[in-house]
């Protein structure tokens, strides 16, 4: 294209200016056709076909862009077993004063026999994520990672560097089995 | 660099060009030089690519892409490969349309790259003083094909299964060799999760360092030696004669729209005839009709019409001579009206397996 030497606006295709352009200067607009609101300000041509290329090319990235970042969103797991009950064992297998760690799904769970009953909470240490076990010794649910220590009865922080308890698990125990329900 | 160039004075940002992020950078790289090294060639006016080798690129750039992604959600074990394919197609949001446009990018880059082949022939490109040029392009045609064969496995279903067990056993038939490549080729006696590791390994590590070396290597000397003229023997002496054209932007804005166009058939071919996934592999069950892909169906076809080791010495000495075309053909003549031997060979060989694949897909 010659830039320059251009009419500022093309007219619309299929009609003709009604004059043409005075040598040496730049029209600042089409003559109005009847295809065109009157009074409105035309874009002169360059700048449409840069607008245009550019759009072109965002809109090109868009299209590439979008399914690529889509596709590195992991899909949600079906494995992660949202919504049941799953058998955690049976009262025999966890008599009063001793604890289990079992599956939920994929989320670690334990499962401690005290003598306020059956309860359960999230295994996963609220410090920096080990998985927590029970220990008999002490009677509390104990980090190996940098002992930090939580109550057996309410999930609370005994000692150690947690920083909040560890969230409750529903347990139901029907007749001698135990099942961990979620939500 | 030279000494003069080290004490250039540095762009101080007066320029329009070179101000803020522009001369910023240009101070830390002095990239400028390089990149009007790059760009500002003078290409022949009468030269024809078609644009082909460039596509090849921009199609090899795309499986790098895809690749990379599908790399992330992959499995290479006989265990779970399969899954990992079905879970890519089924449950990654937009995994079907990644992997089915890497499917169709490698279709068409082996269509490409042998299209651009062709077109060197007949041009006859390859001559003085592109002979290594043109040997490192029969590298990367064979990359190429190694990247198609070893890709080929990994979904691990029925037809990338036996088409493996096919495809490994005819590599078995060469004489003296056949019996160890069968074995280094499968890891084993047979295909199995060693044959899928060692495919994978080649396929995602070891094929794209050398294209990408051989690649580097092609290109430079492209660059070096600019683009053959179809129509005038280069001189052995002195700059080539004939008009040339601006290598930038002309050609290069030429390029950008072919590559524009493939992308869009690369989008409508993956969205509208999607890669398939059949049955998980069987070891123990051939399924009926089991074809190599397109670009291995003459030789399978011509396998089937005459003695197997025929079959196989026929397609290896074939390329063997075709990788020698420029020492074989080294008269400077380059108007295929004055080529009538190797214009008509080449265009028998081309109808010979244009036929053999023709008769592939029909049978």
């Amino acid at each position: 294209m010659d830039e320059g030497t251009q009419p500022a606006a093309a007219p619309p295709s299929g009609t003709q200016p009604a004059a043409a352009p005075p040598s040496g200067t730049q029209p600042a607009a089409a003559p109005p056709s009847g295809t065109q609101p009157g009074g409105s300000a035309e874009i002169p041509r360059r700048r449409f076909l840069r607008w245009l290329l550019g759009f072109s090319i965002l809109s090109t990235m868009a299209m590439v862009a979008a399914p690529v970042v889509t596709f590195l969103v992991p899909p949600k797991s079906s494995a992660a077993g949202s919504g049941g009950k799953v058998l955690a064992g049976t009262v025999a297998d966890i008599p009063v004063g001793t604890g289990k760690v079992v599956a939920m799904g994929s989320q670690p769970t334990i499962v401690v026999n005290t003598a306020q009953g059956v309860l359960a909470y999230s295994a996963i240490c609220t410090h920096l994520g080990c998985i927590v076990m029970y220990d008999a010794l002490s009677s509390t649910i104990a980090c190996p990672c940098h002992d930090g220590r939580f109550s057996p009865a309410n999930g609370a922080v005994v000692s150690g560097p947690p920083p909040a308890a560890l969230p409750p698990v529903t347990v139901s125990v029907e007749g001698d089995e135990i099942y961990l329900v979620s939500a | 660099m030279t000494a003069d160039a080290e004490h250039a004075p540095l762009p101080t940002g007066g320029s329009p060009a070179l101000t803020s992020t522009g001369g910023w950078i240009e101070q830390r790289t002095r990239g400028r030089a390089l990149m009007d090294a790059l760009l500002h060639v003078r290409i022949p006016a009468e030269a024809r690519t078609f644009y082909f080798g460039g596509i090849a690129l921009f199609l090899f750039g795309i499986q790098v892409a895809t690749g990379t992604l599908l790399a992330l959600y992959y499995s290479p074990t006989p265990e779970a490969a399969y899954d990992s394919v079905l879970f890519v197609m089924s449950d990654v949001r937009f995994g079907w349309l990644i992997r089915s446009v890497h499917h169709w990018a490698a279709n068409l880059m082996i269509l490409f790259v042998v299209l651009h082949l062709l077109r060197v022939v007949f041009q006859a490109a390859y001559k003085y003083p592109r002979e290594l040029t043109w040997l490192f392009g029969m590298g990367l045609l064979g990359a190429t094909m190694v990247f198609g064969f070893t890709g080929y496995l990994l979904p691990w279903d029925q037809r990338a299964y036996w088409a493996t067990v096919v495809g490994t056993e005819i590599a078995g038939s060469v004489p003296l060799i056949g019996d160890q490549l069968l074995l280094f080729l499968r890891g084993g006696e047979d295909v199995t999760g060693a044959t899928l590791s060692r495919f994978f390994g080649v396929h995602v590590l070891v094929m794209p360092l050398a294209l990408a070396g051989l690649l580097a290597v092609h290109l430079t000397l492209v660059h070096q030696l600019g683009l053959a003229n179809p129509k005038r023997p280069e001189p052995r002496e002195g700059p080539p004669k004939g008009k040339g054209i601006p290598f930038f932007p002309n050609y290069i804005l030429d390029e950008l729209i072919a590559w524009y166009v493939v992308l869009a058939l690369l989008v409508v071919l993956a969205s509208l005839f999607p890669a398939g996934l059949e049955e998980q592999a069987n070891p123990l069950e051939t399924p009926a009709h089991t074809k190599p892909e397109w670009y291995f169906l003459a030789v399978y076809e011509f396998l089937k019409l005459v003695p197997r080791i025929f079959g196989i010495m026929l397609p290896i000495v074939g390329l063997g001579l075709l990788t020698a075309l420029p020492f074989l053909d080294r008269r400077p003549e380059v108007l295929a009206r004055n080529r009538k031997v190797a214009v008509g060979v080449a265009t028998v060989v081309v109808v010979a397996v244009v036929g053999m694949t023709a008769r592939g897909f029909l049978s």
